[in-house]
């Protein structure tokens, strides 16, 4: 009953608009009064394929996540660690400070990253994109690793280091399974974040760096919404890759006989 | 371990640094001034030319993609890089490269006029004056124009080539519309005879603020005042008081009975797409063509302009900014995009449909010919209509100005 | 041993802080530009910013769109969460709910319209079953004065996230806990004080942050289906920055940069409270 409940309503709400936006994507305009218009067209595709360095940008694009995503795991669950398991003096003040990229918009900071990454020597590379990346993403993956490991506990860790478990054993076999539900969500938020920078790409990019959104962003102020929904799903896809790969990899690194296998499910 | 050493001693080496400064720049528009035509072109061969510019439309892109990066590069061996982003933002990034000191920037060529220039120009981001060495402007175009000597007002000193020149007009459904309005008057009767059936795009918004000068044009005592002089608060002031009593009078009339306006042309383009409205506008007089052939705009779409007070008209422009590293590859460029064969391509509806800023005067014959002949689609109005209701744009000053105070008298009301 | 666990939290949190110096500086670096006038350092901009008539106009309009929006997507997605959490977590519907998430807040604002718009399709549908006969006859749902359409495109944006953010923390809710308490006569009411409530406390509390912070200061949303007057600030926030006077920028960096600076300092005196309380409670733990 439950179940059902939950399904119709996550149908109706979440899977329903997506599917609308796919249908948009093969249609002509709908006009108001009009029985809805099915005369197929490819028109949103073959525009979106007709940027000859749309695979480039995919590719790119990926890239840039899934290398924002590895720094944002690893800089997240040592910091969110460390956040959760000890205390010190200034620890709120910390934690506030790590929270502020979040409370200043893109369109104001990016002044600041953009002469910040020119001193750096990266502007206008993508290891300068990728390090722009993090400022809208490590934030809320140290707070979900901090809730994760407040969960935990520091218990069991203890315990396992009091059975001469190295740390990296500990890690693996005791952190990362039991983790793995706030890993999840932090990869699914970094990389949709991270796929959806436009303003910051294109600033310290500075059109050395073509990545999806470059490309796709300026069709959204288009009145064809057959070509802007086409790009939309792309756009949409695109992050779904990309918490499959994380996903993968999370699989070969958690050893199967792990102490918890209800983390690993 | 030691990317991040490095990235350290880079944080901690910025507040060190200063700010670099700028002579060897100006060196080097020295350098090309005294550069003839050959050498520039000598000294272009295998530079790649990064190109920003906005990248909403397909016509457009495909303009630049298919047909201009190919030529160019057969032509002059220039590879030329299309960018797409907003042009306030290509502007913004440009001040952040001048405040850090960067002198090889990436921006080769900028796509602009109005508001945008007058920023750049006011804060030295651009390169020139320039456009005496291309051979192409010189040729085709009339120097002297008043059209290519200001832009909204601003005096462009050859640091912006003309590449295009756009029309503002009316587009309306027919098969709804048997006789258009001709005159400010006029428009105000349809508003009425139909309530919600119009509605212009909120200013802040390109076309909205062009809609609302229109109106300014046609209620001020004398077009001529507006057009001569710089800027003032105070001749403002009192040329606009009938614009906002008219847009007062006409907003119950409007869509929504003027409650909210459409944010942006593209809603505007919206509700008319739906029936909603039965008019759009729009500041390039082709713009309808390829919308219509997309099935966007209603088949009965046609257009029309105010015969009074008239329709303005303007140029738009190509800047090199003052930190480019293919200075010279971009003034090719620029002679290519200005060159009649350019420009013919740039007038097919298929592409961009867009017209020339080119004195069909000076072209030989053939091309003349060539120009004149081409059909630039049915919702286009024919060239002399267009030319006997041209009308030229005010100092760029206004353009803020009207913006806050169209909020103040008309949309707060 | 204190000092080496505490030097040990010192080199986890190195990357972190490392990180912290690059948004720091470059946060300096755009404050700094806030205050560069024509000539030479001014704070101008942050008194002049407080003589426009047109901020004072769009800041309450703002500040009950961003709370309605906050709080609702808070309460619903918490329900959703509470209710349906034992299989989100493990099956196909933990995708279906991301879904929203995917897609750019612009793309689902032009959505809502698409779908509740005066000539969207579900008026279209009322009209082809004969509901209504003009499209005027349909409610106004978006750019409406009262941000009825700002509001539904946040919900509908912002559920996903906050059920994200939940949904770890209920995941890893100790659940044998909770059978204890009931076994020893805890009420409902009593498992949720003493396990829920202390866990999904400070998740909620950075959740609505975050929220507030990031609702108040985006423009896409609005200015797609807001109406002109009033505006959110954000809006006149984005056409400062982009207007052609020096002057206008400067004052949307001030309200960013105050707007910032006022949720920083919210979640400073949250954190403290909330880290507080959490050691009290560790130290009443272990000192049993």
């Amino acid at each position: 009953m439950k179940r059902s409940l939950f399904y119709s309503l996550a149908i109706l709400f979440f899977l329903f608009p997506a599917i609308l936006l796919g249908l948009k994507s093969v249609t002509p305009i709908w006009r108001w009064g009009e029985p809805l218009s099915f005369n197929w067209t490819l028109r949103g595709w073959t525009s979106f394929w007709m940027d000859d360095r749309i695979l480039h940008a995919l590719w790119l694009s990926l890239l840039i996540a899934l290398t924002v995503t590895l720094i944002n795991l690893a800089v997240g669950m040592m910091a969110g660690k460390a956040l959760s398991h000890s205390s010190f003096k200034g620890k709120s003040m910390l934690e506030t400070l790590l929270l502020l990229p979040l409370f200043v918009p893109a369109m104001a900071a990016a002044i600041g990253l953009h002469i910040t990454m020119i001193r750096l020597g990266l502007a206008n590379h993508w290891t300068g994109v990728v390090i722009v990346h993090l400022v809208p993403t490590i934030p809320y993956t140290i707070k979900i690793m901090k809730a994760g490991y407040d969960r935990l506990g520091s218990d069991l860790i203890d315990q396992s280091r009091m059975l001469k478990a190295g740390p990296f054993r500990t890690f693996r076999e005791i952190e990362l399974p039991l983790l793995l539900p706030s890993v999840r969500s932090a990869v699914f938020l970094v990389v949709t974040i991270s796929m959806s920078q436009y303003v910051l790409t294109a600033i310290i990019g500075g059109g050395s760096v073509i990545t999806l959104p470059i490309i796709y962003y300026p069709f959204l102020q288009s009145v064809d919404d057959t070509v802007m929904a086409a790009f939309s799903i792309v756009f949409a896809i695109l992050p779904v890759f990309a918490v499959l790969i994380i996903e993968l990899i999370s699989r070969f690194f958690i050893t199967k006989n792990s102490f918890f296998n209800r983390g690993a499910v | 371990m030691k990317k991040t050493m490095a990235v350290l001693t880079g944080i901690a080496g910025l507040f060190l640094m200063g700010c670099s400064n700028h002579t060897e720049d100006t060196n080097a528009a020295q350098n090309i001034k005294d550069k003839s035509w050959e050498e520039i072109l000598q000294e272009a061969d295998g530079e790649t030319v990064r190109l920003y510019m906005w990248g909403g439309d397909e016509g457009i892109n495909q303009y630049i993609d298919e047909y201009v990066k190919p030529e160019l590069q057969a032509e002059h061996n220039v590879t030329l890089d299309r960018i797409p982003l907003d042009t306030n933002e290509i502007i913004q990034k440009l001040e952040t490269e001048k405040r850090a000191g960067q002198d090889d920037g990436t921006i080769d060529l900028i796509w602009m006029n109005g508001e945008n220039f007058k920023r750049a120009k006011e804060n030295d981001l651009l390169f020139g004056p320039f456009t005496d060495q291309i051979p192409s402007y010189q040729a085709f175009y009339d120097t002297e124009s008043l059209d290519f000597q200001y832009d909204f007002g601003t005096e462009t000193d050859g640091l912006e080539a003309p590449w295009g020149k756009v029309q503002f007009v009316f587009h309306y459904d027919a098969s709804k519309i048997q006789e258009p309005p001709a005159t400010l008057d006029e428009l105000m009767k349809f508003a009425e005879e139909n309530p919600g059936r119009f509605t212009y795009p909120a200013a802040g918004d390109f076309t909205g603020d062009a809609f609302i000068r229109h109106v300014l044009y046609g209620k001020a005592s004398s077009i001529e005042q507006l057009l001569d002089s710089p800027f003032s608060e105070e001749v403002a002031e009192t040329e606009s008081e009938e614009v906002w009593a008219y847009l007062n009078d006409m907003t119950p009339h409007l869509w929504r009975s003027g409650a909210t306006y459409p944010s942006s042309l593209t809603e505007l383009d919206r509700l008319y797409s739906q029936g909603e409205v039965w008019m759009t506008m729009g500041y390039n007089e082709a713009r309808a063509e390829d919308l219509v052939e997309k099935g966007i705009f209603p088949e009965t779409t046609e257009s029309f302009v105010l015969q009074q007070p008239g329709s303005i008209g303007n140029t738009h422009f190509l800047s090199i900014p003052d930190n480019s590293r293919a200075k010279e590859g971009a003034m090719a460029a620029i002679d290519f995009l200005l060159s009649p064969e350019a420009q013919l391509a740039k007038l097919e509806p298929a592409y961009w449909g867009e017209n020339t800023p080119i004195d069909l005067a000076l072209l030989d014959d053939e091309d003349k010919a060539a120009f004149e002949e081409l059909d630039r689609g049915e919702t286009v109005i024919d060239q002399q209509t267009l030319t006997d209701a041209f009308l030229p744009e005010i100092d760029a000053e206004y353009v803020p100005w009207l913006q806050e105070k169209w909020i103040d008298e008309v949309a707060s009301q | 041993m204190k000092w080496l666990h505490n030097n040990r939290s010192a080199v986890l949190l190195a990357p972190a802080l490392l990180f912290l110096l690059l948004v720091l500086y470059s946060l300096t670096m755009s404050f700094v530009e806030s205050i560069r006038g024509v000539d030479g350092w001014t704070f101008d901009y942050y008194q002049g910013l407080f003589q426009e008539r047109r901020l004072y106009a769009s800041f309450g309009y703002s500040l009950t769109i961003t709370l309605i929006s906050t709080l609702l997507s808070i309460a619903i997605g918490w329900g959703i969460v509470r209710s349906f959490h034992t299989f989100i977590e493990n099956s196909p519907g933990k995708w279906l709910v991301w879904i929203p998430m995917l897609f750019p807040h612009f793309v689902w604002g032009y959505f809502v319209l698409l779908l509740l718009g005066q000539s969207g399709l579900i008026s279209s549908a009322l009209f082809g079953l004969g509901w209504i006969e003009e499209r005027d006859q349909f409610p106004v749902f978006v750019q409406d004065r009262n941000g009825i359409g700002i509001i539904t495109t946040y919900l509908w944006k912002e559920i996903p996230f906050v059920i994200l953010m939940l949904l770890p923390v209920y995941a890893q809710l100790p659940k044998q806990y909770g059978e204890v308490i009931q076994v020893l006569g805890g009420s409902k009411r009593h498992i949720f004080k003493t396990i829920e409530w202390p866990w999904v406390k400070p998740v909620l509390l950075e959740v609505a942050l975050i929220l507030t912070a990031f609702i108040f200061t985006a423009y896409e949303v609005p200015a797609l289906l807001g109406v002109q007057y009033p505006q959110m600030t954000a809006e006149l926030a984005y056409d400062w920055f982009y207007g052609v006077s020096w002057d206008e920028r400067s004052y949307a960096f001030a309200l960013l940069f105050i707007a910032a600076a006022v949720m920083g300092f919210i979640a400073l005196i949250s954190f403290m409270i909330l880290n507080r309380q959490r050691w009290l409670i560790s130290k009443s733990q272990h000192s049993r």
